[in-house]
């Protein structure tokens, strides 16, 4: 299928474990979960990764922006974005409340857990 | 893997605006993680009013111009059109029941 993103587009492992990571402790700081479905992490993650790489700002993969550039500068849909950070709100289903019936009980992915969900295939 | 068509900037006119029955389109993009959870309720509602709606999807990465022209910011966001004209909205991944019962009130 077309939707289908390309693999040659993929990030790093380097990027990618570099936003793992940060997921990993901003969700443990917060108190906040992962999703149930680990395929919702799992693609945000890698979006959130590609837009470190491609802007150079984590921008939020949940928003459609008139100026992908603009935004990164302006920062406020950089992950942690201003709304999770001044009411844990997370639109993108990355960092869940304890209270959101969609949250899993963990606050941990694998790198290879990532990918089995984005490598190749359509999110 | 889906029932509902894809749309594109191109073809959104035609395929949506033009559309003799109303059209829900799903404004998705590739890494939204709650997309993959709205996909496939979009599906179910697509075999539920078969032949009185008419289901597309718009990937925002790929059709900038029509996610922008509507004003699309969060993603998914679901519009109802009839007529050529946006008559509802739907921000973010919603139950069934909630989606069914939105697009109940335009047909």
């Amino acid at each position: 299928m077309s939707d289908a993103p390309s693999a040659a587009a993929a990030p790093s492992t380097e990027s990618l474990e570099v936003i793992r990571k940060f997921a990993e402790t901003y969700a443990q700081r917060t108190g906040t979960f992962f999703c149930s479905d680990s395929g919702v992490t799992a693609v945000v993650l890698e979006g959130l990764a590609r837009h470190k790489e491609q802007l150079g700002g984590a921008l939020c993969p949940c928003r459609h922006y008139e100026d992908k550039e603009a935004e990164v500068s302006q920062a406020f849909w950089n992950c942690p974005c201003v709304p999770m950070r001044e009411r844990k709100e997370c639109h993108c289903m990355l960092f869940l409340t304890e209270d959101n019936p969609f949250r899993g009980d963990t606050q941990s992915i694998t790198l290879s857990e990532i990918r089995s969900h984005t490598n190749g295939s359509t999110p | 893997m889906s029932s509902a068509a894809a749309v594109t900037d191109a073809s959104f006119e035609q395929d949506v605006l033009k559309s003799d029955v109303p059209v829900l389109v799903d404004f998705w993009a590739p890494w939204c993680g709650p997309c993959r959870m709205v996909a496939p309720i979009v599906d179910e509602i697509a075999k539920e009013f078969e032949g009185k709606l008419k289901v597309c999807k718009l990937n925002t990465d790929e059709n900038p111009n029509v996610a922008s022209q509507y004003g699309i910011r969060s993603i998914p966001t679901l519009m109802v059109f009839k007529g050529g004209q946006k008559v509802d909205t739907v921000v973010g991944a919603v139950p069934k029941n909630t989606l069914s019962g939105t697009i109940s009130k335009h047909l």
